[in-house]
């Protein structure tokens, strides 16, 4: 007998595709093919690509944390400076813009939105994720216009809710991008929306599962469980629920220990705050984990390229 | 293989003399096929009995305690895989790790953190564990006297890191009662090693690289007589500790490899990134966590961590609908409305607790939903805000009629107004917003 850990799991974890190069028909430098994934996290033969790390920004940052402008100082007040800085000083794989441009009181400028998302493109070549409103009634608007922006480019647009989908996924289906979509921390509901989605058209191939991340200290063990659930369930076969899952934990910057933590180290809080979840996040199933402060980014992808090299997948090392 | 009670109970002496703690043979049968007792209590069963009963009864991971008084504490004993499963019940102890070539001063004021330092969340008190003292210096003098400075400093539990027996010994002599983790005992000295830990009745750290060394190694402790056993796979990097450590967990709770069936060790401080060896110790299976000493944000969010992954996953995702009290509210304190979707609920109650205004939280049942998906929904609607307002009679509690409720439910405002009768204020979609929002708009 030997000390051999396959589990004898059938499915398998999809893929999806962020990203489009020239070749590919986009303008990006890279792209990556999300998940696949065939046992638990990091114990895959293949190499399997590591989970990335994608570095969120915003088109109008009052709406964003306050840390983020103390670190980046003006820099947040560019989008794309922003963007490329994401790319070429924090080395993040992806770039995950908010379009908090939006949420100001009766927005109406629509093409801003369209300009934001090119701006973007043009300032970095990384793949990109894009969240569109927080405002139901002008969805609609908002999604078709950055899914024109994007167009070959391969995007993936957030975040579609149970109650909540029809607008972005008309943009992803009409311009061929992916979509996040976003249940509340329910294997159940992670399903049913994936099967909502299908029932519109949108191809499997085409959506990542965001289970919803609470905050370290604030519903993290519930995320973190729904994440094991999900990917248990998609190795057994579930193909409702076999996509690659996408991480949050949006509120990591601004939780109390975060806040309330002495100036001298706030940084530091913060950077922890978000490593702890991410990383579990990533050993949960989760394959793109989303970051605000700019240190977590290298933190992180450093994590990852220990846990990726040295494994022997019968357990001898 | 497991046995069924009923095939256990007729190894047992049957004499229902009681002193395995339970009444009958039979039941402490039925507990032993659990795995929720050790043959050991039963002091009747003859040499043979015990050999078949203890390897198929035994919890599939062994207990072990460190340490002895108020600090000390059990690791193993875990049944599950995937916390959902079950839950996972012993978590793991970290211990800050100092060295005999340090300064005594050094070594004290180290001891002195895990002594104090503390972190109080949601009611809990978060600390580490206790000090890993390694023979840095590869004497016995040094060795011994920077365990009598920790021992000066603090009662607290303790790992000794030497490969030499004689420095242990001389450790041992400072503090041989108090259940020190003795690490390591390797194939070249286990026989001394467990000679020593016997002598002392110390829990005892094995080392070996591959999962059949260990397995044999630990074969060959407990037939030394030192069962209270735990496992160093040492990992050459992260990827090598999860494979090692998952691997450990399945073949032990399947009892594919019973030798296995022991916590595990992880000393953080080989790898490079120290954080994410915790953070990955934490929830893939260590139960020791040697680190060096963690910074106050480093702590912060590795016992955070470790709180989230080892509590109840059964508690549920909904809180209960009902009043809530911040502070001590008075009669002019402000409502807020929420949903029953506990992390909305505990975020804004945690922005609520910084405000320092005392208030009412109203938490009306929206099924667990959040506010934006509710309000989409149609669940979160005013005959539900008005049913809550009579349920848990706010009209009593305060002497107003002003409800605040979420930005993102302002559109329900004018008709909840209408059907309660209240005075509706639309607060901030953000919770992070909710204090300036109160001095703003409540106080004024
Ligand atoms: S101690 Fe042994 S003999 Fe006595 S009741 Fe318990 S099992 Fe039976």
């Amino acid at each position: 007998m030997g000390s051999d850990i396959r589990f004898g799991w059938t499915g398998a974890i999809g893929s999806v595709i962020l990203g489009a190069t020239r070749s590919e028909g986009g303008t990006r430098k890279i792209s990556y093919r999300v998940g696949g994934g065939t046992t638990l996290p990091f114990l895959d033969h293949a190499p399997a690509s590591s989970p990335l790390v994608a570095l969120e920004i915003c088109d109008e940052p009052q709406y964003w944390p306050q840390i983020v402008r103390n670190y980046c100082g003006d820099l947040v007040d560019d989008v794309s400076a922003w963007a490329t800085t994401a790319e070429t000083v924090y080395g993040a794989d992806l770039i995950r813009l908010y379009l908090t441009s939006t949420r100001q009181r009766n927005f109406s400028d629509i093409p801003l939105v369209g300009k934001a998302v090119e701006e973007v493109l043009s300032a970095t070549g990384l793949p990109l994720i894009i969240e569109g409103s927080n405002e139901p009634g002008i969805d609609s608007e908002v999604f078709q216009k950055c899914g024109e922006a994007g167009e070959g480019e391969r995007l993936l647009l957030g975040t579609a809710e149970a109650g909540r989908y029809r607008s972005i996924a008309a943009a992803a289906l009409a311009y061929n991008h992916s979509i996040i979509a976003q249940s509340p921390i329910d294997i159940n509901l992670a399903k049913q929306l994936n099967i909502l989605l299908r029932e519109i058209g949108i191809q499997q191939d085409h959506i990542m599962i965001d289970p919803y991340t609470g905050t370290l200290g604030y519903g993290f063990e519930y995320s973190y469980s729904a994440m094991e659930r999900i990917r248990f369930s998609a190795l057994k076969g579930d193909a409702d629920l076999a996509m690659p899952m996408i991480c949050s934990a949006i509120d990591s910057l601004t939780i109390k220990e975060v806040r309330e933590a002495d100036t001298a180290y706030q940084d530091e809080m913060a950077v922890a705050w978000e490593f702890y979840a991410g990383l579990a996040a990533a050993v949960a199933g989760a394959e793109i984990i989303c970051v605000r402060h700019p240190k977590t980014v290298g933190r992180l992808k450093k994590a990852f390229t220990s846990l990726k090299t040295g494994s022997d997948p019968t357990g001898r090392i | 293989m497991a046995l069924k009670a009923l095939d256990i109970y007729k190894l047992l002496p049957k004499k229902n003399c009681k002193e395995c703690g339970d009444p009958t043979c039979l039941t402490f049968a039925m507990k032993l096929a659990g795995g929720k007792a050790d043959v050991d209590l039963c002091p009747h069963l003859d040499e043979q009995a015990k050999a078949v009963l203890g390897a198929s009864t035994r919890p599939p991971i062994r207990l072990v305690k460190i340490g002895i008084g108020e600090r000390s504490f059990a690791i193993g004993e875990e049944f599950v895989l995937y916390r959902h499963e079950k839950t996972f019940y012993h978590p793991p102890g970290i211990f800050f790790k100092v060295s005999d070539t340090q300064t005594m001063e050094e070594v004290s004021a180290v001891t002195k953190r895990v002594r104090d330092e503390s972190f109080i969340r949601v009611g809990s008190d978060l600390r580490c564990n206790g000090i890993a003292l390694e023979n840095s210096s590869g004497t016995k003098e040094m060795f011994a006297a920077a365990v009598a400075t920790v021992e000066k400093a603090a009662d607290l539990p303790l790992v000794l890191i030497s490969e030499k027996t004689e420095s242990l010994f001389a450790a041992l002599v400072h503090c041989g009662t108090y259940r020190p983790l003795l690490h390591a005992a390797t194939k070249e000295n286990f026989k001394e090693m467990c000679a020593l830990a016997k002598h002392h009745d110390c829990p005892l750290v094995i080392k070996a690289r591959g999962l059949e060394q260990l397995a044999q190694l630990a074969k060959e402790c407990a037939l030394e007589g030192v069962q209270d056993l735990v496992m160093d796979s040492s990992p050459q990097s992260l990827g090598e500790f999860i494979t090692a450590s998952t691997a450990i967990r399945q073949l032990a709770i399947t009892r594919a490899m019973p030798d296995l069936g022991y916590p595990v060790f992880l000393d953080a401080t080989g790898s490079d990134i120290q954080d994410a060896a915790i953070a990955l110790g934490i929830v893939k299976y260590a139960s020791v966590i040697v680190t060096a000493p963690l910074s106050e944000a480093s702590a912060k969010a590795a016992l955070t961590l470790r709180q989230n992954i080892y509590t109840d996953p059964q508690k549920p995702i909904q809180m209960n609908p009902g009043l809530y009290r911040v502070g001590t509210p008075g009669k002019d304190a402000p409502v807020l409305m929420t949903v029953n979707f506990s992390l909305t609920f505990f975020t804004l109650q945690g922005y609520l607790e910084s405000t320092r205004i005392p208030c009412f939280m109203l938490v009306v049942d929206t099924e667990g939903l959040s506010v934006l998906t509710s309000v989409a929904a149609g669940k979160l609607n005013e005959t539900l805000v008005r049913d809550a307002l009579i349920r848990f009679g706010v009209e009593n509690e305060v002497a107003h009629k002003k409800l605040i409720i979420p930005g993102y439910a302002a559109p329900l405002s004018g008709r909840i107004e209408e059907m309660t009768g209240w005075k509706v204020l639309v607060g901030p979609r953000d919770a992070a917003e909710i204090g300036e929002y109160l001095e703003q708009e409540w106080k004024k």
